[in-house]
């Protein structure tokens, strides 16, 4: 346990030149500037050659550019259709236990093969909390948390309630997702 | 002629632009002198611990994010260690478990610290050096969304381990945006540090002797500008902060400006403890080998009866925890953050009360700011960092 309780500098030795102060904006308006002119050079060299990545500041023009997404990254929670057509859910129930605000609801049924599926599966996305327990939850990585966070907002919160078909995503689109949480979450050596 | 003349009562809040948090203040000005305050709180209680008995032990993690939401990862971390306590297993955590854990701790204090200074500067008109500490804090918020998925609901850390493992490229992000941030420190030192109009509004101000501070049942940055040598991370060391080489800046007065060094100073040190870790973390699981406590991996649900029996069994029933009490001391960076948990033994906490630094601070207000001017109590009240998912609950 190296390191110490160390007293901080409170005495600051200020000299003529900082206590005049005029010295001191001239130098804290140069710092300003030299956020500023290389950021309005950088904002005026991209628009006109249209490469957003040489623009110096930070700021993205949202609608038009979109930030890079983490893999990691957890959006609105979505069913897995399969290959077949069919959805991945068992409706064992996991996910509404394990649903932290409790917002899923599902009523389940058996298909004349045997093998049972939700009837109806519905998510109220106005109550959801975006936690990512119930993809951790399904034993069937049938729930995942997708990377779409655009256009979720409705002025009406009966249009958040979202069914079964408004959830089900076909398996190729979230690979990327899948592939992460099999490799990184779920695997057998985090454990 | 004497003029007749009676102190003015001000309501400050609970909506005001200058106070970050909805908090009420009742003054009583004789002038702009504050002849005495009143500090009104509550304006967002949730009952959050009320709902913690709702649920299952894991099912609190998504809600501890919500209390101090600038450092999320902090209160995880805190209700983590106290529910492994419980289960005693707090020896078995893996290594490499342990060395994110600590990571990701000191980034949330340098996100919360560079928000709780950059939003101070910006109640008190340095506009330009809160976009500077803004920007840093976004950066580092990058990293923190690239690891867990959320910039501020992080929902991290699990009992016994955490939800994901480090992304692969991740010291090297680390990297990479340490230079970045260390400039834009030095350049927010170099606009505030030394700006007469600045220390003016600093530098006695908001101050508070060290029996009043300690009796207040102060913690973290505003009990150590006392004077005060107290950090959980030295006094009482958890996850790896005894094998870490650090210091802790201690102030002498504790007024504001003390307050404002010592939390920048931590910045610092926040970034010295990460790029000593990262650079020996060991390899390894990040979960706990004990299906009773963390959920199997997705193979050996599908593939074994036992890990798909544990698995059901805990996610509906929750981790069983054997009945009895726990607190676990950790150094949020606003101060001590602890949760006391009891439990009747079972799936879900018979009671969860979470100890919020800034709630021990928020009570001093009225005699910090006593007979001073009312233009300080914006630092003042900057300083202390109320944060009201915390201190309300």
């Amino acid at each position: 346990m190296a390191g110490n309780y160390k007293k901080v500098n409170r005495t600051l030795k200020m000299t003529l030149w900082e206590r005049v102060y005029v010295f001191e904006i001239i130098r804290g308006v140069l710092l300003t500037a030299s956020h500023f002119f290389p950021n309005l050079w950088g904002a005026a060299r991209s628009y006109l050659s249209g490469d957003p990545s040489i623009r110096k500041i930070k700021t993205i023009y949202y609608p038009e550019e979109v930030p890079p997404i983490p893999e990691a990254y957890r959006g609105r929670p979505v069913l897995v259709r399969g290959a077949d057509g069919k959805e991945k859910c068992v409706a064992c129930g996991l996910c509404e236990v394990a649903c932290p605000p409790k917002c899923i609801s599902i009523v389940g049924a058996m298909r004349e093969d045997g093998t049972r599926y939700p009837e109806t599966y519905t998510l109220n996305g106005a109550v959801c909390i975006f936690c990512g327990l119930c993809e951790e939850a399904c034993p069937e990585e049938a729930i995942v948390m997708s990377y779409d966070y655009q256009n979720l907002c409705e002025y009406d919160r009966s249009l958040m309630v979202y069914d079964k078909e408004a959830l089900l995503i076909p398996e190729e689109k979230l690979s990327k997702r899948l592939e992460y949480i099999r490799r990184r979450m779920y695997n057998k050596c985090n454990y | 002629m004497d003029l007749h003349t009676e102190p003015l009562v001000l309501n400050m809040g609970p909506s005001h632009p200058a106070t970050h948090g909805t908090v009420r203040f009742l003054l009583k000005m004789d002038g702009e002198k504050v002849l005495h305050c009143e500090t009104e709180i509550g304006y967002l209680h949730r009952g959050f611990e009320k709902q913690c008995e709702a649920g299952t032990w894991t099912q609190v993690f998504p809600y501890t994010d919500r209390l101090n939401y600038n450092s999320a990862i902090q209160n995880n971390v805190a209700y983590a260690l106290a529910v492994e306590k419980l289960l005693g297993i707090t020896g078995q955590i893996p290594e490499r478990s342990t060395a994110i854990r600590t990571i990701m701790c000191e980034l949330s204090r340098m996100a919360d610290h560079y928000t709780n200074l950059g939003a101070s500067m910006l109640e008190l008109g340095a506009l330009t050096a809160f976009l500077y500490f803004v920007e840093a804090r976004e950066l580092t918020w990058d990293i923190i969304e690239s690891v867990c998925g959320a910039r501020l609901t992080s929902n991290y850390v699990r009992v016994g381990g955490l939800s994901t493992d480090l992304p692969e490229g991740f010291a090297a992000h680390v990297k990479e945006v340490f230079p970045v941030n260390r400039v834009f420190w030095s350049e927010f030192d170099k606009l505030l540090t030394k700006n007469r109009i600045f220390l003016d509004r600093m530098r006695d101000t908001g101050g508070i002797s060290e029996e009043n501070a300690i009796a207040y049942g102060f913690t973290g940055p505003c009990l150590r500008a006392c004077g005060v040598e107290y950090d959980v991370r030295k006094a009482n060391p958890y996850l790896l902060y005894d094998q870490v080489d650090f210091d802790i800046p201690v102030g002498f007065t504790g007024d504001n400006f003390d307050r404002y060094l010592v939390r920048m100073e931590e910045i610092n040190q926040s970034m010295r403890i990460i790029e000593q870790l990262i650079d020996k973390m060991p390899g390894g699981p990040v979960n706990i080998d004990n299906p009773a406590v963390r959920n199997p991996s997705k193979e050996a649900v599908k593939g074994r009866m036992e890990s798909m029996i544990f698995h059901f069994k805990n996610t509906i029933e929750g981790i069983q925890v054997p009945a009895g009490e726990a607190y676990v001391p950790t150094e949020g960076s606003n101060g001590e953050v602890g949760f006391y948990l009891v439990s009747s033994g079972g799936g879900k906490p018979l009671k969860c009360r979470v100890r919020p630094p800034c709630f021990a601070l928020t009570q001093a207000m009225g005699e910090m700011v006593q007979g001073a001017f009312l233009s300080d109590i914006i630092p003042t009240f900057d300083m202390i960092n109320l944060i009201g998912g915390e201190c309300d609950r």
